[in-house]
């Protein structure tokens, strides 16, 4: 492998001193609340909060730290300071969540400030990935890269970021609050069930602007987003997005935790009420100060400007013989690399998901690994995906040999994406403070029963998708097989869902299938409805496909016979 | 054969305020790792005794709170609850270590 420890520009946002300072200044106020703390000054109570919003949580072993990754963008600096970490304040590894942040599991009350200030050193924080604020905004992991893109979403990311970190009005919200920006006509985002989606598209007569989609969610009362707003003007935004969250400040509901989102407002009121509550806010403050200076949107797309990708070529004859020679390599070209907006290159998911391993988890070796292969072969980029992977956004056709052996060095070079060992999960009950059942073991036990990967490819795409409670951190909603964990009577059993998606124009809340399943015959359950999928599928049909066309009845009848 | 089983054995436990890490108050009011030091209570009086000792001794501690055991015929308590176990005993998978590239 090349050398891998040059310096490299980066092509996202970087911090200037404002930001620097508001970091620092943060890193420095915890450290006095923290030592506050331990010396008994500050009660638990009061200092619950204070720790909350700088992302420590306590979990049933320890604290865990919740590290903001700004729209699952990365540098190798970056993923090597979080491996570094990792492994001087944590226990040598971490979990990507689906929400594209980082969890380190086992941090101590006493390290946490200088577990910030170490983040701070490259430009991250923990801010905004707790608390009822708006949270640390998501982006399609593709962006910047993505063939079918109209619109890099990370400038508008990084605009929504300015405008709502630590925004004073917004702080203090009846619940969090959670945005989502794609720039693709093919959502990997999941825009449809964020309190706010945001998905750029261009108009008839050339101009892009967002449609806003809102009051979508998961969770206890799962939702899909209604669109407010078929096309907004870009630089009108932040005025639309302040009107949006006026109007859930002033209507959202504080008396009832479960009732809090704003999905709950957007159904009591209704998507047309809502939409002139907004309006009618939006048009009293549109030509105000949010109001978007183009210099401003070009200062700031400047900065997420492309690499300069040399011309490489699109077509290698080394590439094409060992697609030939290794059915592995090949299984992998088809599942883990996507085209990538300019001829010869390809966007490379490198998979969190090994047979058998803890979705989402990475060593500090294998971060390090990561940042190494990123800086050899991808510009030093990297992406976190809500589905739990690592993405190496602009690899030549003629470095994936390469890249392919250095993931396989590390073991993530699973050709799984999207199939069914491609499991997203939640931490569950080994880890959660609000968990009800695991979720860790529940998906090693369906990842070595599905291993064989000429299965999975013969299998095709199914999405598997496993949460510990309600609060739907594992998505379990839009699984095309959805897992649900809950606990009766002490005892944890897993209720089983069918049809979920996340697709574009396909979003769709998963139904469940029947009365819940115990642990030990969940995978007998998936099993099953993978049997049923495959004597009943038709040309090209993915799992989800067929389960719409034939419905659940053939799936129910042979899970319950199964189990 | 467990006994008790209605929750009306309990010990007292709570997490460590400096690294979070789980405790448990043992008979002589000290905060000990180890669950098979923790002092029990026999009933729901006891309980209430138990909690209140540990909510006298809770500087250093976060929240105490008492947990539901049982007790075999050897006098070995264990929690009765999932997430109990859980916390007393550790994760139930094998994490990932530090140096690894390759789950184990």
């Amino acid at each position: 492998m090349p050398d891998t420890h040059f310096y490299r520009p980066t092509h996202f946002y970087q911090y200037d001193d404002y930001d620097r300072t508001l970091v620092s200044e943060r890193v420095e106020q915890f450290r006095d609340q923290v030592r506050r703390r331990i010396a008994g000054e500050l009660t638990e109570e009061q200092f619950k909060p204070l720790r909350l919003t700088n992302g420590l949580y306590l979990q049933l072993h320890a604290y865990m730290l919740r590290i903001a990754i700004p729209y699952g963008t990365l540098s190798s600096r970056q993923l090597r300071k979080l491996a570094d970490i990792s492994r001087k304040y944590d226990r040598g590894y971490g979990h990507f969540t689906t929400r594209q942040n980082l969890q380190l599991n086992w941090i101590k009350l006493e390290d946490a400030p200088d577990a910030l200030a170490a983040l701070a050193e490259v430009d991250m924080h923990a801010m905004q990935t707790s608390g009822n604020c708006i949270r640390n905004v998501t982006a399609d992991h593709y962006a910047g890269a993505a063939i079918d893109e109209i619109e890099d979403p990370r400038i508008w990311c990084e605009i929504v970021r300015q405008w709502s970190t630590l925004h004073p009005e917004f702080s203090f919200l009846p619940r969090k609050f959670k945005i989502a920006i794609t720039g693709s006509p093919n959502d990997r985002a999941a825009v449809r069930v964020h309190d706010i989606g945001l998905r750029l598209w261009a108009n008839e007569a050339g101009d892009v602007g967002f449609e806003v989609i809102v009051g979508g969610g998961l969770g206890r009362t799962p939702m899909i987003g209604k669109t407010l707003r078929e096309f907004l003007p870009r630089d009108e935004l932040l005025a639309y997005l302040e009107a949006t969250l006026r109007v859930y400040n002033r209507y959202g509901r504080r008396d009832n935790l479960y009732k809090a989102r704003i999905k709950i407002l957007v159904h009591e009121i209704g998507a047309e009420k809502m939409r002139e509550e907004v309006e009618a806010e939006y048009a009293a403050i549109k030509d105000g100060a949010l109001k978007l200076p183009a210099e401003t949107i070009e200062a700031i797309a400047r900065q997420f400007a492309p690499p300069p990708l040399p011309h490489r070529p699109a077509v290698v004859a080394e590439v094409e013989g060992l697609k030939l020679d290794d059915r592995e390599f090949a299984l992998w070209l088809k599942s883990n690399v996507a085209p990538h907006r300019m001829a010869g290159y390809r966007i490379v998911t490198a998979s969190l998901k090994p047979a058998g391993a803890p979705p989402g988890d990475a060593s500090a070796v294998q971060m390090e690994g990561v940042a190494d292969i990123a800086d050899a072969y991808s510009q030093g980029e990297i992406r976190v995906s809500h589905e739990q992977n690592l993405i190496l956004p602009h690899v030549a056709v003629e470095d994936l040999p390469a890249v392919w052996r250095a993931l396989g060095r590390l073991g993530f070079a699973e050709a799984n994406v999207g199939k069914i060992t491609d499991i997203i999960a939640c931490p569950g009950l080994d880890y959660c403070a609000l968990a009800n059942a695991r979720s860790i073991p529940v998906a090693q036990r369906i990842s070595n029963h599905f291993a064989e990967l000429a299965r999975q490819h013969d299998i095709g795409d199914l999405k598997i998708k496993i949460s510990g409670c309600i609060n739907a951190c594992g998505h379990h909603h839009v699984g095309h097989i959805g897992i649900l964990g809950v606990d009766k009577n002490g005892v944890e059993l897993y209720q089983l869902s069918l049809g979920g998606d996340v697709d574009f124009g396909k979003t769709a809340i998963g139904a469940i299938l029947g009365p819940a399943v115990t642990a030990d015959k969940v995978v007998e359950a998936v099993d099953a409805m993978v049997a049923t999928y495959l004597d009943n599928r038709g040309d090209g049909e993915r799992f989800v496909d067929t389960y719409r066309r034939i419905g659940a009845q053939p799936f129910k009848e042979r899970v319950y016979a199964a189990v | 054969m467990a006994k008790n089983l209605s929750g009306d054995l309990s010990v007292a436990s709570a997490n460590r305020l400096v690294d979070g890490v789980v405790v448990f108050l043992d008979d002589a009011g000290q905060w000990t790792t180890r669950f098979e030091l923790a002092a029990v209570a026999r009933d729901k009086r006891g309980g209430e005794i138990l909690l209140e000792r540990a909510r006298a001794e809770a500087f250093g501690v976060i929240d105490p709170f008492l947990v539901a055991v049982s007790e075999d015929d050897d006098g070995r308590i264990e929690p009765i609850s999932l997430r109990e176990k859980i916390r007393a005993s550790g994760l139930t998978f094998d994490a990932i270590a530090a140096e690894a590239v390759r789950y184990a």
